[in-house]
């Protein structure tokens, strides 16, 4: 059982703890969210770190904390994501990599809506930015790789695909990912109770709609 | 009740406490790149130690302040001046309707705080009032200040009889010669045997790319493993990831939350603020220091300054 047990790393105000998967991470998340002596729990796809306070609490004692908090054993949580639908217009201007991730995936240009949006997605993780988020597909997909020369600029809303990855970026931001289409939806708004509008767990169905309904988007289906 | 920007300088934005438990959407920690700075201005006005202030970086910048008020100014500056007149940093300035407040440009160093013994009005978002600029969110309207800007302030309490001046012991020493202690990262096992070596025996310069989100650092590079299957894991303020071409890049207090460069080191909480203070050309000897010691440095740097600060924590 000695394979099972998570490496554990410490830094002075932070531990990062790797883990299986993402369901592990998600498990270990909600397994720390009850102490409050973990200022940040904050999950990676395949890690998790939380941090503390060295004035209160020691290194030593965090790592302790973590290793009776860590229940390899516990069972993952089932019943605890949404399934939400992300509205998506594929256009081209929207889309500046079509071509590149259709060439990739080897099939026209003109199916890769469909294709995108028939794949189910899990939200695996929140980061980078404000309701940024990194989806999984369960189906297996060609490698697509990271953009060679970064973007200076992504537009919010777009969605970027790296294989069995996507993401959503939740603000204007420079960006590697490959671009197939941009979404009208706010990921983040703090004046909602909820500011972020998915959760690592959540199931992602992507909707095509096309240019005309994404320029006439009401800014209140937002809410 | 204002303060007129008059001349906004490089980037001035109004930062206090940063973000606290929601990195985990997402949103990173901002606040004050130097909160050393930060609290002992505010204390000198009598403000909680991590309440809003104006964080000014490099350039000069002017401003006139409408309502009689006390100001403290700790930070880079290499001069303050009240309508012309040369006044010191580190002790409560009165100041009268219609002053003319001139921050001088940074010379050594990088920041510079104006705390105000008012109470000033910044965008409130998921309990924090700092400005996060990359998604323009807090502070004043989510950006940096501009010319003709006008920070509002509540009326209340604007002057206070309140007049301190910092211990001389606590005064922070700007320059541009920096160690930051570290520890190893998570991929530090992971890479190269002579990875840390490198670290601490070259001497790094800080690049061209240098804001509050990070500080690409030049030196002789270090070996990079491939790192281009890294899942994204959780980084830090004061991270210092090693991105493929082998410089290191040392996260700020805008660092996003989650990264996929190899985590090689983490700058100790103790010397985090000074990371505020780095900019372009500032030189850095990192020195390689362990958990237990760095919680030792820490609880004594607290207990130093809270002779004088009461309370206080860094970040």
């Amino acid at each position: 059982m000695v394979d099972d047990e998570p490496a554990i790393h410490a830094c002075d105000d932070w531990i990062s703890i790797t883990l299986p998967n993402w369901e592990a991470v998600l498990a270990a998340q909600i397994a720390f969210s009850t102490d409050s002596r973990w200022i940040e729990i904050v999950p990676g796809l395949d890690s998790i770190a939380v941090q503390f306070d060295p004035a209160l609490v020691s290194p030593d004692d965090a790592v302790n904390m973590v290793r009776y908090q860590l229940d390899p054993a516990a069972p993952l949580p089932k019943d605890f994501h949404n399934l939400i639908t992300i509205p998506v217009c594929y256009d081209e201007e929207l889309a500046p990599d079509l071509d590149y991730v259709a060439g990739k995936l080897e099939i026209a240009v003109e199916t890769l809506p469909s294709w995108h949006a028939s794949r189910p997605q899990r939200v695996a993780m929140l980061g980078f930015m404000p309701g940024f988020a990194y989806l999984e597909s369960m189906e297996s997909c060609p490698a697509i790789g990271r953009l060679e020369n970064p973007r200076q600029l992504v537009k919010a809303g777009s969605i970027g695909i790296i294989g069995r990855q996507s993401c959503i970026y939740s603000f204007d931001s420079p960006g590697g990912w490959p671009i197939i289409g941009r979404t009208p939806v706010r990921l983040f708004d703090p004046s909602r109770n909820q500011p972020t509008l998915l959760s690592p767990g959540d199931s992602v169905r992507f909707e095509p709609i096309s240019k005309d309904a994404f320029d006439n988007w009401p800014l209140e289906a937002n809410k | 009740m204002s303060i007129t920007v008059l001349k906004a300088g490089l980037q001035t934005t109004l930062q206090g406490a940063p973000f606290a438990g929601h990195r985990h959407i997402g949103m990173p920690a901002a606040g004050a790149a130097d909160c050393v700075s930060l609290a002992l201005a505010n204390f000198l006005v009598g403000k909680s130690l991590d309440a809003v202030a104006i964080e000014i970086t490099l350039t000069d910048t002017l401003f006139q302040i409408n309502e009689p008020c006390s100001i403290a100014v700790i930070g880079a500056a290499e001069y303050v001046r009240i309508n012309g007149r040369d006044r010191p940093q580190h002790q409560t300035l009165k100041i009268k309707a219609g002053d003319q407040l001139d921050i001088g440009p940074s010379r050594p160093g990088c920041r510079t705080y104006v705390a105000i013994s008012t109470e000033i009005d910044a965008d409130r978002l998921l309990g924090g009032q700092s400005t996060y600029l990359t998604a323009g969110l807090g502070g004043f309207h989510g950006r940096a200040l501009r010319k003709d800007d006008a920070i509002l302030f509540t009326p209340d309490s604007l002057v206070t009889d309140l007049e301190r001046t910092t211990p001389e012991n606590l005064r922070p020493h700007f320059n541009d010669d920096h160690v930051l202690r570290f520890i190893p990262g998570p991929e530090a096992a992971n890479a190269h045997a002579e990875v840390l070596d490198g670290l601490c025996l070259s001497s790094y310069t800080v690049g061209a790319r240098a804001n509050r989100m990070g500080l690409a650092l030049e030196g002789s590079p270090l070996v990079a493993s491939d790192s281009s299957n890294m899942p994204s894991a959780a980084v830090f303020p004061g991270t210092i990831q090693l991105p493929p071409s082998g410089q290191p890049y040392l996260l700020g207090p805008d660092a996003q939350t989650t990264g996929g460069y190899p985590r090689i080191a983490q700058v100790i909480r103790a010397d985090r603020h000074l990371i505020g203070q780095l900019s372009s050309g500032a030189r850095i000897q990192f020195v390689q220091t362990t958990t237990e010691r760095a919680t030792e440095i820490y609880r004594e740097k607290l207990s130093l300054l809270s002779t004088w600060l009461g309370q206080i924590k860094l970040w």
